[in-house]
Parts: C-alpha cells; sequence; structure tokens
C-alpha cells in the first residue's frame, strides 16, 4: 500500500513581476506586401514614314494575252512559272543600325503583295528570284548584284529603282552603263517603268551641263566615257544623287583608271554595281569595286580569305543552277544597239543611194533587187566596210568574257560566213572554233567534239545554213544571233542546237538589233509573223512558209516602183 | 485623337495585342491602300498585378486590349485611317473609344463554332465569342481566311466595311500586316526599344 503525504512545494525564490520587451512590428516585406497599383498605364512611341508618291494612271492595259515587246529581257518561251510559296519580304541589311530604318523595311508589304496589289503595274511577272533580288537591293545603301548573265540584273534594278522612288527614300538616281547599252537600257526602262522620267545625258557640252546640273530627272542615264569627259561637272553640288549604279561594274576593276576615279568622285548615298563575272573569286578586282560600292568596308592590307566575311552581306549572286526551278527552258533577249559613227555613216549613204537606184529600176524592180541592199545594209550593220567598226562587236566582246569567266559555253551564229572570220580573230583569246560551210566535212565533227570537251573554248562560230539534224550542241547555254535570218522558223532551228532534250541548264539566246536601221524593220515584221505563226498553227497547222512576203519585202524601204505583173488570161 | 492634314480616305489601320510572359504589348500600323506604312507604334509592354487582376476580373484584357493599349495607340497616331482591323477580339470594343469603325479578323476555323450564348449586344463581345458577333458580319470568311466583324453596337458601320472590304478584295492581304507587325515588335524588343510600364 503506497502512501502519500502533502509535502509543501519548494518555494520561488524570486517574485514574479510582468515586464515588457520592445519589438519591431512586422510592417516591411516579405511580411507586409504592399497591393499596388489599382490602375494600369501605358504609353507609346511612334515612327513616321515618308508618304509614298502616288502612281499615275498606267496606260490601257493589254493584257496578259498580248506578246511581250520585241527588246523585253525575260520575254519567255514556254511556260511562266508561277508565283508562290514564301512571301518575297525586304529585309534590312546587318549594317543598318538606325531603328526607325530597319522599321520602315520591316513593315513594308510583301514584294509579291505589292505587285498583286497592282500598285506597280507590270507587263510581265518576274520570277521569285528577281523579286529576292529586288528585296536585296532595295534596302541597301552598298550592294553588288553580280547574277550570272541573263537572270535579269536590268529589270530587278529597275524596279528596285522603282520602288525607292515611289516610296520617297530616293529622288535623285543615276546609271552609268557602257555606251552600246544605253538604248536597251532605255528600252528596259520603258517596259519595266514607264512611268519613270529618264534622262539621258548625251549631246553638246551646253546639253550635257543642263542635263546634269539643271534638269529635275528623278533617273539619269549616262556612259562611262561621257562621264568621264564630264568629270569637272560632277563636282558641282547640283551633281548629287540618291542612288548611283555602275552596270558591267567590272569596267572599274582597275582603280587607278580615270574611269574608276571618276566614278568615286560622285556625290552619292546609295552605289549599287551590277555585273555578271563571278566577282567573287576575283580579289583585286572586287576590292577595286568596292573602292565605289562601300570605300570604308574592306580596310586596306585585308587578307584575301577575310574577304568574303566582310562582303559577304552586300553581295548577291545567282546562277543559273541556283535559280533552276524558276526559269522557263528558253529565255530570248533583244539587245539593241546604236550603230558607231562611222557605221551610221556608211549606213545612211547606202541606203540612201541604193533606194534611188531602186526607184530607177522602175517596173524592171524584182524582189532580188530589194534582197541585194538589204544584205548590203545588214552587213553594214555587222561591221563598217571601211574601218570594220562594229558595235555589235563591242557588245559581244562584254557578253562572251561573262560567259568565259562564269565557265561557260556560247554559239554564235551569222548569216555569212566573212563576220564569222573577222569575229574569230577579234575572239581569239576566247578560243573560237569555227563551223561553218568552207570547214571541211571531215573536220567538223572535230570541231564539236573540241568544243564539247575543251574547256577554254568557249564559243563555237556557226553559219545558219551549216550543221545537220542530228547536232547536239547542248551543253551550251548562250546563243547570240549575231545576226538574223529572214525566217522565224530557221532562227528556232539555231536555236534549238542548244536547247534540246539533254540541255540540264535554261537557254539564254541574245539577238543583236541595230536601232533605226533595216533590221529593226525587219525584226519588227518577223515579230508580227511569229505571233501571227503561234495564233494559226493550231487552228490550220504550219503555214507553208515563214518568210517575208513580197510586199513586206518591199515594205522594208521606200519604194514607189514595183515589179510589172503579166496580164491574166 | 492628334488632328492632322493626312487624309483618312483609303489609309487602313491594323491593330494588334501579343499577350507574352512579360505582359501586354501593342502594336499599331497605319498604312495606305496598297498597303504601304504611314505610321506605325508601339505600346509599352503592360503587365497586370494581382489587385488589378482581381479588380477587373473578367474585363481585364478587354480593357488592356481595347481601352488601355488600343486607345491610348490610336489617340497618339498622328495618321487617321479609314478603318481599323484587329486580329484580336478583344480589340473590337475599341470601337467604343474611337470614332472609326473596327473591324475583327476571326481565324476561320472559329466561324464554324457553335455557341449556346445568347447574342448581348450590349456587352463585351470578347465574353460571348465569335457566335455572338454573327449578326454583325462584314464579310464570311473566305480564301482561307477567317470572316470579319464588326462591333455589334455599330451596325452603321456594317456597310462602311463591306464596301472597303469589296473595294480591296484581291489587292491586298488583309492578314499580312499582321505579320509585319509582330515582326516590328520582334525587332524593338531585339533593339531594347520596348518597356515596361508598371
Amino acid at each position: 500500500m503506497l502512501s502519500c503525504a502533502a509535502r509543501s512545494l519548494p518555494a520561488l525564490e524570486r517574485s514574479c513581476h510582468v515586464g515588457t520587451r520592445e519589438a519591431r512590428l512586422l510592417t516591411e516585406r516579405p511580411w507586409i506586401r504592399p497591393a499596388g497599383k489599382f490602375n494600369l498605364e501605358v504609353t507609346a512611341e511612334g515612327w513616321r514614314f515618308a508618304q509614298p508618291h502616288d502612281e499615275p494612271k498606267p496606260a490601257p492595259q493589254t493584257g496578259d494575252s498580248q506578246p511581250p515587246p520585241l527588246s523585253n529581257i525575260g520575254a519567255q518561251v514556254g511556260p511562266r512559272p508561277r508565283l508562290g510559296g514564301a512571301a518575297t519580304r525586304v529585309r534590312p541589311p546587318n549594317d543598318m543600325v538606325v531603328f526607325k530604318e530597319r522599321l520602315f523595311y520591316l513593315l513594308q508589304p510583301s514584294l509579291e503583295n505589292l505587285l498583286a496589289g497592282k500598285q506597280i503595274r507590270l507587263q510581265h511577272k518576274p520570277y521569285p528570284y528577281q523579286l529576292e533580288g529586288i528585296a536585296f537591293l532595295m534596302p541597301r545603301h552598298a550592294a553588288l548584284l553580280a547574277d550570272e548573265m541573263g537572270l535579269g540584273k536590268t529589270m530587278q534594278t529597275i524596279l528596285a529603282l522603282r520602288l525607292l522612288l515611289q516610296a520617297g527614300l530616293v529622288r535623285r538616281a543615276l546609271l552609268i552603263c557602257p555606251k552600246p547599252l544605253v538604248n536597251n537600257w532605255c528600252r528596259e526602262l520603258q517596259t519595266w517603268a514607264d512611268d519613270l522620267p529618264f534622262e539621258v545625258i548625251a549631246g553638246d557640252a551646253d546639253a550635257r551641263r543642263a542635263s546634269w546640273l539643271v534638269s529635275n530627272a528623278p533617273l539619269k542615264l549616262a556612259n562611262y566615257e561621257i562621264l568621264t569627259r564630264d568629270a569637272a561637272l560632277l563636282a558641282e553640288e547640283p551633281a548629287t544623287f540618291d542612288v548611283v549604279v555602275l552596270d558591267e561594274a567590272q569596267r572599274i576593276k582597275n582603280r587607278s583608271s580615270k574611269t574608276a576615279e571618276v566614278v568615286r568622285s560622285i556625290r552619292r548615298e546609295r552605289s549599287w554595281a551590277l555585273t555578271g563575272t563571278p566577282i567573287e573569286n576575283r580579289t583585286d578586282d572586287l576590292v577595286s569595286i568596292f573602292a565605289f560600292v562601300d570605300a570604308e568596308r574592306i580596310p586596306p592590307n585585308t587578307p584575301t580569305k577575310r574577304l568574303p566575311q566582310l562582303t559577304g552581306d552586300c553581295i548577291l549572286r545567282r546562277t543559273k543552277e541556283d535559280v533552276l526551278t524558276d526559269l522557263p527552258a528558253k529565255t530570248i533577249r533583244d539587245t539593241c544597239l546604236e550603230l558607231t559613227p562611222a557605221q551610221r555613216e556608211a549606213y545612211e549613204l547606202a541606203e540612201k543611194e541604193g533606194v534611188i537606184r531602186l526607184n530607177a529600176l522602175g517596173h524592171t524592180i524584182t524582189v532580188h533587187h530589194v534582197f541585194e541592199l538589204v544584205m548590203r545594209l545588214k552587213q553594214i550593220c555587222n561591221f563598217d566596210p571601211l574601218t570594220g567598226q562594229s558595235a555589235k562587236l563591242e557588245q559581244l566582246h562584254a557578253d562572251l568574257a561573262e560567259v568565259a569567266d562564269s565557265g561557260r559555253k556560247a554559239i554564235l551564229f551569222s548569216q555569212w560566213v566573212e563576220p564569222l572570220e573577222v569575229l574569230a580573230r577579234a575572239l581569239e583569246h576566247l578560243g573560237p572554233l569555227r563551223f561553218h560551210g568552207r570547214v571541211p566535212a571531215s573536220e567538223r565533227q572535230g570541231v564539236l567534239d573540241r568544243f564539247r570537251s575543251d574547256p577554254t573554248k568557249h564559243v563555237l562560230l556557226m553559219s545558219y545554213g551549216t550543221g545537220s539534224v542530228g547536232l547536239n550542241l547542248q551543253f551550251a547555254n548562250y546563243v547570240f544571233l549575231f545576226d538574223r535570218w529572214w525566217n522565224p522558223a530557221v532562227e528556232d532551228q539555231a536555236i534549238n542546237r542548244a536547247h534540246r532534250i539533254g540541255q540540264r541548264g535554261p537557254v539564254f539566246v541574245t539577238r543583236f538589233i541595230t536601232q533605226g536601221t533595216i533590221e529593226e524593220r525587219i525584226a519588227e515584221v518577223l515579230e508580227k509573223r511569229r505571233q501571227l505563226f503561234n495564233e494559226l498553227i493550231e487552228q490550220n497547222g504550219p503555214p507553208p512558209s515563214l518568210g517575208l512576203t513580197e510586199q513586206e519585202i518591199f515594205g522594208l524601204f521606200d519604194i514607189q516602183s514595183r515589179p510589172k505583173r503579166a496580164a491574166a488570161a | 485623337m492628334a488632328q492632322t492634314a493626312s487624309a483618312s480616305a483609303h489609309n487602313l489601320g491594323f491593330l494588334t495585342v501579343l499577350h507574352e510572359t512579360n505582359g501586354y504589348l501593342g502594336g499599331y500600323l497605319v498604312t495606305n491602300q496598297w498597303g504601304r506604312p504611314l505610321e506605325f507604334r508601339l505600346s509599352t509592354s503592360v503587365q497586370p498585378n494581382r489587385i488589378q487582376q482581381i479588380i477587373y476580373g473578367a474585363t481585364l484584357e478587354t480593357y488592356i486590349c481595347a481601352d488601355l493599349i488600343g486607345k491610348t495607340l490610336v489617340e497618339k497616331t498622328g495618321t487617321n485611317a479609314e478603318l481599323i482591323f484587329t486580329d484580336r477580339e478583344p480589340v473590337l470594343d475599341l470601337r467604343l473609344h474611337v470614332d472609326v469603325p473596327v473591324a475583327y479578323f476571326a481565324m476561320a476555323n472559329e466561324a464554324s463554332v457553335e455557341s449556346s450564348k445568347p447574342v448581348d449586344q450590349s456587352a463585351s463581345v470578347a465574353s460571348s465569342g465569335v457566335s455572338s458577333l454573327r449578326s454583325s458580319c462584314a464579310r464570311p470568311a473566305r480564301n482561307g481566311v477567317g470572316p470579319a466583324f464588326c462591333h455589334p453596337s455599330f451596325a452603321a458601320d456594317l456597310p462602311a466595311a463591306r464596301q472597303l472590304l469589296d473595294r480591296l478584295e484581291g489587292s491586298l492581304d488583309l492578314a499580312e500586316p499582321f505579320t509585319r507587325i509582330r515582326e516590328a515588335i520582334a525587332e524593338a524588343r531585339k533593339m531594347g526599344v520596348t518597356s515596361r510600364a508598371a
């Protein structure tokens, strides 16, 4: 049994008293969080852009069914590739640092929308790669467009200029090209920018001075020779441009030449250069051209291997293989040239005297008489009989240099053997081979084999009459018609030497036409015949002949005389 | 709205509001009838705090998109527009604050969504869905582009909107400018032009 006893609790030794201790209230974070603002606020920042110029009303539309103009680069044979896929947008280049400028280009509509919206009316739709070229040029102050020959650098440049002018970003532009190409540019401007006023700087010193300093045409064209001659005028204030374009820019590859110095001296905001040569493989040429395009981009003594890094954003080059899916199988373009002064003098004299002689024949005149005069004049269009000058040869030098530089091959056709011989001597550096009536039959196959296999042989000179059905030259991508045949079917047959099954790339055909001559008149008649052929062949089958009729031949000149017809029985 | 000498005739407005992790950001682009940019305005980013989310509740998005960002952008823009397009339905209520017709482009698949909610023209359209806008349809879905709706409280906007849409048919892709605005916003962000407001 347990027992318990009450025992006294131990007494506290100290008395209890209540005290307080100071402690901070929990009035701060993270114990207390403010409720925050009740209202929301926002501000805005904005950028205004120049009002685009209104386009004037376009000329009455001819419609897609109408044939392309005679000189249209990009005139195509075969189905046109459809524009589709991703939209082509203008992108600001990497070196554009001002936000508003970058914003402006980012906010531009796609080029497809711009064209589909018919703000800019075009006779033909550009190919997708050409839209990319336009998008490349537009935002750039420094650009080198180095597309392979035949891909439409001219058109891309014209449309880029047109868009910039319309957007108000550019007000004055200068385009410099070789003299033989001035008329070509004029025709292309009429095709791709018929609403864009332009002025060709030409004439005597007073006229040129007015063009340089007084004229307010938004676009001026000058050739390299005139530019050099008028260098002093370029130093004056009015000769300032928002964009300067150099065509065939390899003309300034010699940095110390007078031409290159004058070109670099032009006051400008944007510098664009066009060339068909593979410029990226030619270091010295590239550096010289960039002395114009962007003088500060390549520092002195830059190692060659650094050049791609420094210039890559400024260069756009496409080859035919790059844009194969966009291109039609065959592209025909007319290069319109102005006769040299010596040729013009000889031509006018021959035509005048020839027509007088034809009219003097009276009713004894025959088609053959007219043929003789036509042949004579066509020969003068090829070469001046006294001096040997040739506007066509001048242009051919530049074109074939691009072909050779690109590693391509070309076939050149003429109606006669003599011009081919002259060309063979003039183009010796390109390793020309001959294939015409004077080449023995036993040697002809060897010529073709050599043309195919020898990489140093870039051009084959042929006459229309030679060759057989089995002649295959589908490894040649370029065809030049130095002078044209009477019958478009014969021309087509010549062209098809290259454009055949087995041709891996598109074929570019260049037809030389001298302006203001019998060639131009014949070309117009042939074009109408070709259109008629295309329309009739589906209905009635091929017509018996596509050559010029007697009426058309007599119509080439101002001839009153006509052959006397036998009385009907 | 700021007055300007620019004629509003034929100018088009495109307004969108992006909702991202760091808030709402609006962009407003005014173009000519061909889609060429005339003026662009960018709002600062708006990130509502918790109190604001509670206070505004279901009306928060509409308030931010239309009353706050949309109204600010349009009022600050010097270039007037004939009609303002948007690809965000909450922006449609902007029409209650500006004297310009506003049209909302719905996504193509939204047009087929059936809603059981009655049409309530007095309430915010954002809460009712596309189906509630059927009575204010300016143009049905076409060629892969969703239908366009005006604000149901402004029936007078419909004829003007239809006329404008017919005029623009085939000449301008009306969905494309929103892509440009988004790219411009991305570029502004990359260059540090945008900043938080609150």
